[in-house]
């Protein structure tokens, strides 16, 4: 992929055929990482501000109003305030695995980014295995989390850092679980494969969605593990912050804190991403076919989907997160052992057995054909 | 609990997140359900028994310190001097708002009237120092220095009257001064006020003294 953009940048560019190919892959690579993390970082931040009016309309206050128009710069006021506020670590902490933490977290929440399905052309690294790699890299916010935990030296800390790692561990099953019928019907694990096979003329019932009913109850069963891998508040015990005060980043101040705070935001874009590329139709824009369009607008209008598209589930996202009180920790472990665990397994074993039975064919499909 | 409880559990938890975000959808999308007030340009009529700040009306009070002897957290400091007409003066009267928990105490004491809660409730300062409240503009120094001067003055003036009535004093008779700050002659006037008209000697130290000391 970056290889090839960098081959045709030389045959477009006349003035660069000396730059020897590996330069430019390297100097494309390094571009494209800075455009989606700039992309990350501006999200992240907008994110925030739209969490704060989401929740002030949900309890009747206004919410941030004062910075900019409408507030709208509140984000970087925000911003300027953790990154000019004292760097606090404890005396009794272990400070190596204390300044690490929260880059591994935000690593863990940021590499997702790479396999993120943008657009017909625009996606950083088509891998082979981009689920597989999602969950993977994801997961490296368990190891971040704990360490914060631990080397805060900090009861609340430690606390909040271990049920981090019971929750996003139990949660990282139903969440492959519910991923694996959309590798199913696509037959690859490469995220634009999956996009790709939710084509077709149909608009909206090209999805996977609405493939078989096994499908449609797959697409709500990962948004609510996936809500729980977040952290985010159904499921934010390991924040807790009535009991744990903020659980394993108690300790955190400044651009430390920003840190585990963006690697928040981040991991719901990923989320939503995941959900919208494996169920939602990824950047298939409805009635159109964003490929057969030239490239410089199929890219666009399939971007704009698809920001639409994850963005809204974020939205939704948010939208719980005022509405739904914190699952106490047994409650959680139910959820995720006795009631997602099965259940997205009976889904797999259903997806299975329908795309046995029918030839890989959903209902819309079949209805179409029924009709000719 | 069968398969029929465990459908029952799914469902409810279906049922009752949906009512529960149709709720907050409600109140998200209707704008008329804001209460906010938008602080520094709109705010709340303050009650008209409203414990605001204290303010002194100096020219009424009278140096009583009830409100001093009152006070459960010891803010309000006071000093006064004994002026020339046997009246007190106000030398300083400063509350701490900082230390202040506006129990209203001192306003229901006071018996002039003169200590009132106003419905100011705004202040931020610098500096802790910046919290007490002076109600006296000029210096306590000043004005004692100055009583005491009054004070010395009329006592002279009393002591030339006196001495003129008894033996018509020849002129550039030096008038004795009853030094100001003689603890004898001070305890001497108060015992017999009445006799010695305007013969009072100046800076008598008040008990109110006592609430001066705790000045921060």
């Amino acid at each position: 992929m970056m290889e090839s953009l960098a081959v045709s940048l030389v045959n477009a560019v006349p003035a660069l055929s000396g730059v020897p190919l590996w330069t430019m892959t390297l100097l494309v690579m390094v571009v494209v990482a800075a455009v989606v993390l700039t992309f990350a970082l501006l999200y992240a931040g907008l994110a925030t501000y739209v969490e704060r009016k989401v929740a002030g309309d949900i309890q009747a206050r206004i919410g941030p109003n004062r910075v900019g128009p409408l507030g709208l710069l509140q984000f970087l006021a925000d911003g300027i305030k953790l990154l000019l506020k004292e760097d606090i670590i404890p005396a009794k902490a272990d400070r190596f695995l204390f300044a690490l933490a929260p880059y591994l977290v935000f690593i863990g929440s940021f590499a997702a980014f790479v396999v993120v399905p943008f657009g017909v052309g625009l996606i950083a690294s088509d891998l082979n295995i981009g689920v597989y790699y999602v969950m993977a890299i994801s997961s490296l916010v368990v190891v971040g989390v704990m360490l914060a935990g631990w080397s805060s030296n900090n009861k609340w800390a430690l606390l909040g850092g271990m049920r981090a790692a019971a929750q996003i561990v139990s949660y990282e099953v139903p969440v492959g679980m519910a991923l694996l019928p959309a590798v199913l019907i696509a037959g690859s694990l490469s995220l634009q494969d999956i996009v790709r096979s939710q084509g077709g003329l149909l608009g909206i019932f090209g999805w996977n969605l609405f493939h078989n009913p096994f499908t449609f109850v797959s697409f709500f069963l990962y948004y609510t593990a996936a809500l729980a891998e977040t952290n985010r508040t159904p499921f934010d015990i390991p924040e807790a912050e009535s009991e744990l005060v903020s659980g394993y980043h108690v300790e955190y101040s400044g651009i430390r804190f920003a840190f585990f705070f963006l690697a928040e935001y981040g991991d719901m874009f990923v989320v939503s991403a995941l959900a919208t590329a494996c169920f939602l139709g990824g950047w298939h824009v409805p009635f159109l076919d964003a490929e057969a369009l030239p490239v410089a607008w199929g890219n666009l209008f399939s971007l704009g989907v698809f920001l639409a598209k994850a963005l809204g589930l974020v939205l939704l996202m948010m939208w719980i997160r005022w509405t739904l009180p914190r699952l106490r920790v047994d409650q959680l472990m139910r959820m995720s052992w006795k009631y997602l665990v099965p259940i997205t397994f009976f889904n797999l074993l259903g997806v299975s057995l329908w795309l046995l039975v029918f030839h890989g064919k959903g209902i819309p499909r079949m209805i179409a054909s029924l009709f000719g | 609990m069968g398969l029929k409880g465990y459908l029952h559990d799914i469902w409810e938890a279906v049922a009752t997140t949906a009512k529960g975000m149709r709720i907050t959808a409600r109140y998200g999308v209707d704008p008329r359900e804001t209460i906010t007030l938008q602080y520094p340009e709109e705010r709340w009529e303050p009650s008209e028994r409203f414990r605001g700040f204290l303010h002194n009306d100096i020219k009424r009070c009278t140096s009583c310190t009830m409100c001093v002897k009152v006070c459960p957290v010891d803010c309000i400091s006071l000093e006064s001097v004994r002026g020339a007409d046997k009246k007190l003066v106000l030398a300083s009267y400063d509350i701490n708002i900082g230390r202040c928990m506006y129990c209203g105490l001192c306003v229901e004491v006071c018996p002039p009237k003169s200590l009132t809660h106003t419905s100011g409730y705004e202040k931020a300062t610098v500096t802790r120092g910046e919290l007490i409240l002076h109600f006296v503009p000029e210096d306590a120094e000043e004005i004692k220095a100055r009583v005491a001067k009054q004070v010395a003055e009329a006592a002279a003036k009393a002591e030339a009257e006196k001495s003129a009535k008894a033996e018509a004093p020849p002129m550039g008779w030096p008038a004795p001064v009853f030094a100001a700050g003689n603890p004898g002659a001070g305890a001497d006037a108060e015992k017999k006020p009445a006799r010695e008209q305007k013969g009072e000697p100046a800076n008598r130290e008040e008990p109110p003294k006592e609430g001066g000391e705790r000045t921060e």
